[in-house]
């Protein structure tokens, strides 16, 4: 991460075997698209394993939250294995419940409405998380003397 | 016995490539040949749970990657998965040349059509693979 950008991990497993781990990749992405473009970074949670060393720092790097589609919580134990602790966990079954998180996997060709808010309703969630996991993390920096910074990421301070 | 075909993706999260990936594996699991193959979750492959591993171990796989990280078939082999044929998407996409196929996020027209085209091709594997194992 380069100096004084300070952003946060979110990986979903994005799971292909139920309805979940759709939510779970289009509220993730959500984040990076619409909610905090700019302080949102990810990677493919396979990476950990396919990829190097570099990949495998990821959770060192940022303070990570995982976003899982079902109780497996495949995103969070991987990235725990692999990587590092994470700063946070949300499991989409616990939101929209576990009878409909682990429905067959949809295309996003087919998505409903009702599935549409499910996927705000998620992208809310990991939001609140994320704002927590920000605001402790620029406090644990201020404790340590270091002086955070956020903003565009070009160290314009904007 | 038969034992479905595993179509596994990538899912990428960076880039179309993942997506395209991921929506022509469910197009061909869930519409075109879903009697004889299937997908799992790649994520739970990677826990290393044995329990994912008893499902893939010595079976047929197809992989596809969004891009030259190539994790599916990766991790899919480190699991015991067979892997028969490794797609590959950025190269798909050559013969796509100036399409505009959509964004991690959602995909074009254009890039429904290349799904719906990726999926036949993968319909028309599964299909001589499935006969094959008969």
């Amino acid at each position: 991460m380069p100096e004084g950008v300070i952003k946060i991990g979110v990986v979903s497993c994005s799971g292909e075997n139920c309805l979940g781990g759709t939510i779970s990749r289009l509220a993730t992405r959500k984040m990076i698209d619409e909610i905090y473009p700019d302080k949102t970074v990810t990677i493919c949670l396979p990476l950990f394993l396919a990829g190097g060393e570099q990949e495998r720092m990821f959770a060192n790097a940022y303070p990570t939250i995982t976003v899982d589609g079902c109780d497996k919580l495949c995103a969070k134990r991987a990235t725990e294995k692999y990587s590092g602790q994470v700063s946070d966990a949300l499991d989409v079954s616990k939101i929209i419940g576990k009878e409909i998180a682990e429905s067959p996997a949809l295309s996003t060709r087919n998505l409903t409405d009702e599935q549409r808010e499910m996927i705000t309703k998620v992208a809310q969630e990991i939001k609140t998380k994320f704002e927590k996991v920000f605001t402790d993390y620029v406090n644990t920096l201020i404790k340590s003397g270091k002086t955070p910074a956020s903003g565009c990421g070009c160290q314009c301070g904007g | 016995m038969f034992s479905k075909i595993k179509v596994i993706p990538c899912s990428g999260m960076g880039k179309v490539y993942g997506l395209l990936a991921r929506e022509s594996a469910l197009r061909v699991t869930q519409n075109l040949r879903p009697q004889e193959c299937e997908t799992m979750c790649l994520a739970y492959l990677v826990t290393g749970d044995q329990e994912a591993r008893e499902k893939i171990e010595g079976k047929n796989c197809i992989t596809l990657d969004g891009c030259p990280a190539m994790c599916a078939a990766k991790n899919v082999e480190m699991a015991g998965g067979i892997v028969v044929d490794k797609m590959k998407m950025i190269d798909i996409m050559k013969e796509y040349k100036g399409a505009k196929p959509g964004t991690a996020t959602e995909l074009t027209e254009e890039g429904w059509q290349i799904v719906d085209e990726i999926a036949e091709r993968i319909a028309a594997k599964v299909k001589k693979l499935a006969k094959e194992e008969e």
